[in-house]
Parts: structure tokens; C-alpha cells; sequence
């Protein structure tokens, strides 16, 4: 029988529960001024992989806290001297922020590394086997190409990105695949750069009717005004309409090309859906002074996670675990430190 | 009673639906093509987290996951909880590390970021003072600042009167007096981070006599002797990396936006600080305290006429808020 069945994935983890332990991790790591946050870091992952469930099995998180503190701690150092140095001398810290970045494919390498091989289901690790020559390629020399030509060639570059970190992860003993043309990344980019137009005209239109309606301040330019109405017009709607419409497709271009064996992944991600959840999530961190946060990271989690579905070929029974190598955290903890990140 | 559970061996993806059950201290697994029989202290048994599904570990990798945690709580009793997990499943627990992460950041911010700043401060070697204003004069030159205008007997003699005049006890004389034009300023001076004072030409037109100047240079040297512009900025560094830390996944607008606000605190307290400090230094040469009193309400006044438009209107709220209230600063000199 072949039997191709929809598995949606399930996140069970709920906003209170997650309170608690995000402030007793948020107490404990300023009380050990700092070192518990690596014991905090893996329960919050603990915590989010074993409530992710698909087909009848949770994931799980494996990261020693002990390494991770100790790249936490190389990270900092970093990060400390390099605040410091550019504080006192711009250049000298221009001079180490272009050091970080060409160490960031390495280092990015080591953090895919450690975050998979630390990562199982079903008691099979997942790896990854990305070489850091091709990282260089396609992680700094691509991003750098697009912007060299004021961006047109961003969305190469991502299709570049996912397929290096794609096809260079596997689960047990089975590679994933990574198979869509660079024209649907241009399609997505091309409908956000008609949004942008269409959000433009809207709000320019907006603007002109405000600034001959009367109903502003007298005395001040009329062009500054509506360039100022505009302006605020085109940030609202960037981030209202622009940027959940290509969050949205992203994710779904990605994991909808994604395959593992015979297996398949179905995303349906809506913008709609992620706008009003970026949006909530927003207003209510800003008026609860942050203690909304982790109410926030578990609906963000929940709507991303409660939209992929896996399209299983027969049984997931087939798998088997591969080989691992050793891995190390600073790079995770340094490419964290720097806000690096490559989705996955 | 036994429990249902799911079972994984660590070397195959299959999925074995099994009972678990207990004989003695060994625990006794079964279920679809998988039997095994393993005594509990060869199991590591990890504490709950939340309502996630409590794991049995093998040693061999394999593992198994029980969704029904009440059930695995009957039967394990002695494994089903930390002191880390009773914590972060009672909310007194969650209320009580709340209030206590308030306690300790408030008292992180009011006490023990302003004395760790004054520490780092008063150990930054001279040359790194130098070389950070140098930075910071050939930043400012170019977008704020212009050439002064003023004569250059009238500089050299005021600073050659200043030169001359004594400190008091911790009194520490500028890296550099450097005399500067900004229309957008207004009457101003101000100390930079690393011990240099600059003096802006309106504030000497608006000064009736020399002493009146001293005076004002006298206020940023107690802002110099104390490195107060090297604190606050080590302070606002570390709380503008806090904040990108702590809502940084938001939008570091939003981060920038409180780290603004919470800065002024700091001023108010150093403004009294280099009040008190020019006080004594006036006093110390023979000059009247009243001279910076009577400074301080012309800056004030200087300040104020044009307030309707919203430039200026700006540059007031920023005055005021970084300032003591006016009143208060004379009515305290005055009393000196």
C-alpha cells in the first residue's frame, strides 16, 4: 500500500506553563549573574522541541550546558572587547567587526552543527554535514553579490542559503533535499515589491488628502507634512503588510521543497494569520514591559509550528541513525552573540 | 498499574507502542516486538518540564516518551520532581522570582551600575581619554560644531585665568578648553567623555564678565574631575545592550526609545554633584558663588524666548529634563 497521509505537526506548549519557567530561568541566570543561562537556554529548548509532536513523537534537545556555557563565555569576551574597542576607537572596531564577519560562515557551520546534532526525534539525531568552503560561498559570498548590486540578487542568495543548509542537514542516516528554482524566490520578492508600490500610492494619496483637509497644524510646510504622513505611512505598512507577506512565502517556498527520502513537507503559513499574531504580539510586549514575552514566543511558536504538515510516504519506520561527529557551542553562542542566524 | 508509553531503541525511526511496569526496583517494558527488562538505577530518569512527556533514557540511546504524566508520577513517585521543576510549576514560586528579577534589576540600575561605571572610569588609562575626544572632535566638527568666532585675546585669556586658578581637594583641570560656534546649541558648554571642555560662543557673549564664564567652566570641571561624561556613557552603553538583549527580538527602535529615558536619572544627580564642586572652586579663588547662579538664569532665560518654535521647543525639554529644576540649583548655590 502506498499510502501518502497528511501528519500535521502539534505544538502543545501553553503560555502559562511557559511563564514560569522563562522568569524562574530569567531569576536564576541574574542571580548567578549569568551562569545559569546556559542551563536556562536548554530547558527553554527542552521545552519547546518536546511539546513540537509529529506522528505520534516529540523531538528533543540534547545540548550540554556546560559547553554551552563555556561558548557562551568565549562568545562574551568577544563581544565584550570588541564594545569596548570600538567605544574608544571607531576604527579599531570597524577593523575587528570585518574580522567577526569573515569568521561568520565558519562560525555559522559550527552553530548548524551543534544545533542539529543536538537535535533528535524518535531517538535519531539529526547532523549536519555542510563543508565550511561552500559556506563561504554561499552563506558570505552571495549576500555580499547581492548586495554589490543594491540587492537584486537577494533572492539568489536565499535560494542559495536554504539550499547549502538544507541539503547539508540530514536526519539519521537520510539527507534532506532542497530542489526549487531561484524564479520562485524572484516571484515572492516581485509581489512584495508590488505591495510596496500599491502601500506607496496609498499612503502618499493618504497624505495629500490630510494635508489639504485642514485639519493640521498651521504654519508648517505642506511638502514636509506629507512627506512626513508618507513616510510614516510607508513604515506602517512595511511592516503591517510587506514583511509577514514574505515571512509567510518564505517559509512555505521553503519547507514545501524540502524533502526527507520519499517524505514531504507541506507548509501553509498565512500572512494574514502571522500579521495579527506579529502585531498582538508587539502591542502586548510594549505595555507589559516585556513580561509578555513568553506568552508571545509560544503563539509565534504555535502558529508556525501547527502549519507544517508532514506528507509521510508509508512508514517513518525506515530511518536509522548515522554517523555523528564531535561539535563545540562557541560557534552557536558566538553566531547568537552577533545575531547571525540562518532559518531553518 | 501500568502505563502506556511509547518506545524507541535509538538505532531504527519505528515507533513501538509498549506497557511499563515495575517489579521491584527493575522496570519491565512490553509491547509490540520489544521486551526488556532493565533495573531503574541503569535508567536516567530526567526531572518534568512543564506538561512535555516525561522520558525514560537508556543507556544504549534507546528512550521512551509517556504523555500521561499522572500515571508515570503513580508509578515513579521518587522521580517525579525536582526542586528546579517544583519551582517552575507553582506560580508562587513564578510570582516570587518575579518580584525578586524586579528587586535585583532595580537595584542593579540605581546602585550597582552607577558604582561598576565610577570604577571602570576612574581606571581608563590618559591616553584612551585623548584619543576617545580626539574621535569625538573630529565627529562633532564635522556635523554640530563650527569654528568659534571669538578673539583670540579673549580665549587665551580666559583660559590663562582659569590655568591660574587653584582646585579644590580631587579637582582634576580639563584634557582641553577647546572654544566652538553652534547655532543649533544655543548658550552652552559641556564636558566630553574624556576630560575635554567645550565652550560655545554664545555662551560667552551671553556671560557679562569673565567670572561669569569661569563660573560655567568651573560646573564642567566638576564634571571633569569626576569623569561624570565617561560614566554616563559607560552606563548607557551597557544599558543600551541590555535593552537590544532583553526586547532586541522586537525592533532595536524600541530598545533605543527607553534607554533615552532612563538616562536622564543619572544626569540629575551629577548636575548637583558639579554644582557643588564649582561652589567650592569659586570660593577657594576669591569668586562670588553667585556668579554661577546668576548664569544659570540667563542660560535659562536664553533658553526660553523663542520656545514656540519646535526646534528650540526640543532643546528645552531636552535642558530641563537633564537638568535640576533651575530654581532649585540657585536657591542650593545661594545658600553656599
Amino acid at each position: 500500500m502506498t499510502d501518502r497521509q497528511y501528519q500535521q505537526f502539534h505544538f502543545t506548549g501553553r503560555g502559562g506553563e511557559y511563564f514560569r519557567i522563562w522568569i524562574v530561568n530569567v531569576c536564576l541566570s541574574i542571580v548567578t549573574l549569568g551562569i545559569y543561562s546556559a542551563w536556562a537556554k536548554v530547558r527553554r529548548n527542552q521545552y519547546f522541541y518536546r511539546h513540537t509532536l509529529v506522528a505520534g513523537a516529540s523531538f528533543d534537545y540534547h545540548g550540554d550546558p556546560k559547553v554551552i556555557l563555556k561558548g557562551r563565555a568565549i562568545a562574551f569576551l568577544m563581544f565584550a572587547a570588541y564594545s569596548v574597542v570600538s567605544q574608544f576607537n571607531p576604527a579599531a572596531g570597524v577593523a575587528i567587526f570585518a574580522l567577526i564577519m569573515l569568521a561568520m560562515p565558519w562560525l555559522l557551520v559550527r552553530s548548524l552543527r551543534f544545533r542539529l546534532h543536538n537535535t533528535s526525534y524518535r531517538a535519531l539525531r539529526f547532523a549536519f554535514h555542510g563543508e565550511t568552503g561552500q559556506a563561504y560561498v554561499n552563506l558570505l559570498l552571495w549576500p555580499l553579490l547581492s548586495f554589490l548590486t543594491l540587492g537584486l540578487l537577494w533572492p539568489m542568495a536565499q535560494q542559495r542559503i536554504a539550499r547549502y543548509t538544507r541539503d547539508n542537514s540530514a536526519y539519521g542516516d537520510v539527507s534532506f533535499r532542497f530542489e526549487v528554482g531561484v524564479g520562485e524566490y524572484y516571484r515572492v520578492y516581485l509581489m512584495a515589491i508590488l505591495i510596496v508600490i500599491a502601500n506607496f500610492a496609498a499612503a502618499l494619496s493618504v497624505a495629500i488628502l490630510l494635508a489639504d483637509s485642514g485639519l493640521m497644524p498651521a504654519g508648517v510646510e505642506r511638502t514636509a507634512l506629507i512627506g512626513a504622513i508618507a513616510g510614516l505611512g510607508m513604515y506602517v505598512g512595511i511592516f503591517v503588510f510587506v514583511y509577514p507577506y514574505v515571512a509567510a512565502r518564505m517559509q512555505n517556498l521553503v519547507w514545501n521543497n524540502t524533502s526527507l527520502a520519499d517524505h514531504r513537507f507541506v507548509a501553509n503559513v498565512k500572512a494574514s494569520g502571522l500579521l495579527v499574531i506579529m502585531l498582538g504580539n508587539l502591542l502586548l510586549i510594549v505595555f507589559t514591559l516585556g513580561f509578555y514575552k513568553p506568552f508571545a514566543d509560544i503563539r509565534l511558536a504555535r502558529y508556525r509550528i501547527e502549519h507544517l504538515n508532514l506528507l509521510a510516504y508509508d512508514s517513518l519506520d525506515q530511518f536509522v541513525a548515522g554517523m555523528q561527529s564531535r561539535t563545540s557551542a562557541a560557534g552557536e553562542e558566538m553566531a547568537d552573540m552577533f545575531d547571525f542566524d540562518v532559518a531553518l | 498499574m501500568p502505563v502506556t508509553a511509547v518506545y524507541f531503541d535509538g538505532q531504527q525511526a519505528r515507533r513501538h507502542e509498549v506497557m511499563l511496569s515495575l517489579d521491584g526496583d527493575v522496570l519491565l517494558l512490553q509491547g509490540d516486538a520489544v521486551e526488556r527488562r532493565v533495573s531503574l538505577s541503569a535508567l536516567k530518569i530526567p526531572p518534568p518540564l512543564g506538561n512535555t512527556p516525561r522520558l525514560i533514557l537508556f543507556a544504549d540511546g534507546a528512550r521512551c516518551e509517556i504523555a500521561d504524566n499522572q500515571g508515570f508520577a503513580a508509578m515513579l513517585p521518587h522521580a517525579a520532581a525536582s526542586w528546579l521543576s517544583g519551582m517552575e510549576n507553582s506560580w508562587l514560586y513564578a510570582m516570587a522570582a518575579l518580584l525578586l528579577t524586579l528587586v535585583l534589576a532595580a537595584v542593579a540600575y540605581l546602585w550597582g551600575l552607577p558604582y561598576a561605571a565610577r570604577e571602570v572610569a576612574d581606571r581608563l588609562p590618559d591616553y584612551v581619554l585623548v584619543q576617545m575626544d580626539n574621535q569625538f572632535f573630529a565627529s562633532l566638527d564635522q556635523t554640530l560644531l563650527k569654528p568659534t568666532a571669538l578673539a583670540p585675546d579673549r580665549r587665551q585669556a580666559l583660559g590663562e585665568r582659569l590655568q591660574g586658578m587653584s582646585l579644590p581637594p580631587g579637582g582634576v583641570r580639563p584634557n582641553r578648553i577647546e572654544f566652538r560656534g553652534s547655532p543649533g546649541l544655543g548658550a552652552n558648554a559641556f564636558a566630553l567623555p574624556g576630560g575635554s571642555v567645550v565652550v560655545l560662543d554664545q555662551l560667552v557673549d551671553l556671560a557679562d564678565n569673565d567670572e561669569e564664564v569661569i563660573a560655567v567652566l568651573a560646573h564642567e570641571m566638576g564634571h571633569v574631575s569626576q569623569r561624570h561624561a565617561m560614566r554616563q556613557m559607560l552606563q548607557a552603553s551597557v544599558i543600551g545592550l541590555a535593552m537590544a538583549w532583553y526586547i532586541g527580538d522586537v525592533s532595536s527602535l524600541l530598545a533605543a526609545a527607553p534607554t533615552a529615558l532612563l538616562q536622564t536619572r543619572y544626569s540629575r544627580d551629577l548636575e548637583r554633584t558639579a554644582d557643588a564642586f564649582a561652589a567650592d572652586m569659586l570660593r577657594i579663588n576669591g569668586i562670588p558663588v553667585s556668579r554661577l547662579a546668576d548664569m544659570l538664569r540667563k542660560l535659562e532665560a536664553s533658553h526660553r524666548p523663542d520656545a514656540t518654535k519646535t526646534e528650540k521647543a526640543e532643546l528645552m525639554i531636552d535642558y530641563l529634563s537633564t537638568h535640576p529644576n533651575t530654581e532649585e540649583r540657585i536657591k542650593s548655590l545661594r545658600g553656599r
